[in-house]
């Protein structure tokens, strides 16, 4: 797993397609995708790509998790546990690339829930940047290494 | 060569351009212009404009306020090698979007400003380009502040991708972004 961390509107998702050289087919919109989205995704690429299905294809081909952060806050209004949620996706899917908007670097917001979210989403990154093998900043387009 | 300088409110971006353009300057022999995007609108305005102007006395900057159409300060100055300080995208970009009975949409803002200071870019010795980090705070605001960040972001990016140099300044300290070429210019500290 690698992780992708930088401010709004910097170019995380753009860096990430050009780097490791993806589709956006690989693109998943803040959502953690289930097993069976991951196949049926796997075989529409497929009919439509005119391919074999190949059943090691899905560990092969990095998935793009994009707004980590926009699923984190929903998962949170739903009332739900969203570290449990990342540990079994990790489990399944350990070749992916995380991107997640730096969103801790303002004041201290007034609404609890949004200190809730700004925390846990902090807690949550400090968590995937030490499993992660990579991890890098983006700033206005460029990746800093910073693990 | 060009140079992009970033950095958080009071992070001493200013300081810190104000420096390294001095240093471009003197050793290209080129005459050293500060153009203000800056518009000033209060009391607190015009103090941050009076400790800018303090802090740059005795450095031989000539000022140009020239809060749109950045390209324009061209006309006003002389002619012979020029190293231009532009301080900064955050105001430019406002000023652009907001200027006028109505908000201008951020595709034409981006496309303006990037022409602007492109040709800057081209009639300069050396250009150093002053903006903000304003994007890490978490908050969706509304539809018209989240244009003018995303302008501001597509600006940073462009920009950053064609400077020599990007620098972040954390609490006064120049953190290289990318592009340091200790080759171009030995003795710019870092």
């Amino acid at each position: 797993m690698k992780l992708m961390i930088g401010g709004y509107a910097q170019g995380k998702l753009s860096y990430v397609l050009l780097k490791y050289q993806l589709s956006e087919d690989a693109v998943w919109d803040s959502v953690l995708p289930e097993e069976t989205e991951l196949r049926r995704k796997q075989r529409m690429h497929c009919v439509e790509h005119g391919v074999l299905p190949d059943q090691t294809a899905a560990s092969v081909e990095p998935i793009v998790v994009n707004h980590f952060h926009q699923w984190v806050r929903r998962r949170l209004s739903e009332g739900e546990c969203p570290e449990k949620d990342v540990q079994s996706f990790l489990n399944r899917c350990e070749n992916c690339i995380i991107i997640c908007d730096e969103i801790g670097n303002g004041i201290v917001p007034v609404d609890a829930f949004e200190r809730e979210y700004r925390e846990r989403t902090g807690r949550i990154l400090i968590r995937l940047a030490q499993e992660a093998e990579e991890v890098e900043r983006v700033i206005c387009g460029i990746g800093q290494r910073i693990k | 060569m060009m140079v992009l300088v970033l950095g958080g409110s009071g992070s001493g971006k200013s300081a810190y351009a104000e420096e390294l353009l001095c240093t471009l300057a003197g050793k290209s022999q080129t005459t050293k212009y500060y153009l203000a995007a800056m518009r000033v609108y209060d009391e607190e305005g015009t103090r941050k404009v009076e400790k800018h102007r303090e802090r740059r006395k005795g450095k031989g900057f000539l000022t140009i306020e020239q809060p749109v159409r950045i390209e324009d300060a061209l006309f006003q100055m002389k002619s012979g090698g020029k190293s231009v300080l532009l301080e900064c995208i955050s105001n430019l970009t406002a000023n652009e979007m907001f200027t006028g009975t109505q908000i201008r949409p951020k595709e034409a803002v981006t496309a303006c400003i990037l022409r602007g200071v492109s040709q800057l870019m081209r009639e300069t010795a050396h250009l150093v380009v002053v903006s903000g980090n304003v994007f890490e705070d978490g908050i969706v605001y509304n539809r018209t502040t989240m244009d003018y960040i995303y302008a501001m972001g597509e600006i940073n990016r462009q920009l950053a991708a064609c400077a020599d140099r990007v620098v972040e300044v954390v609490a006064g300290i120049p953190v290289p972004v990318r592009g340091v070429n200790p080759e171009a210019v030995p003795d710019v500290p870092f």
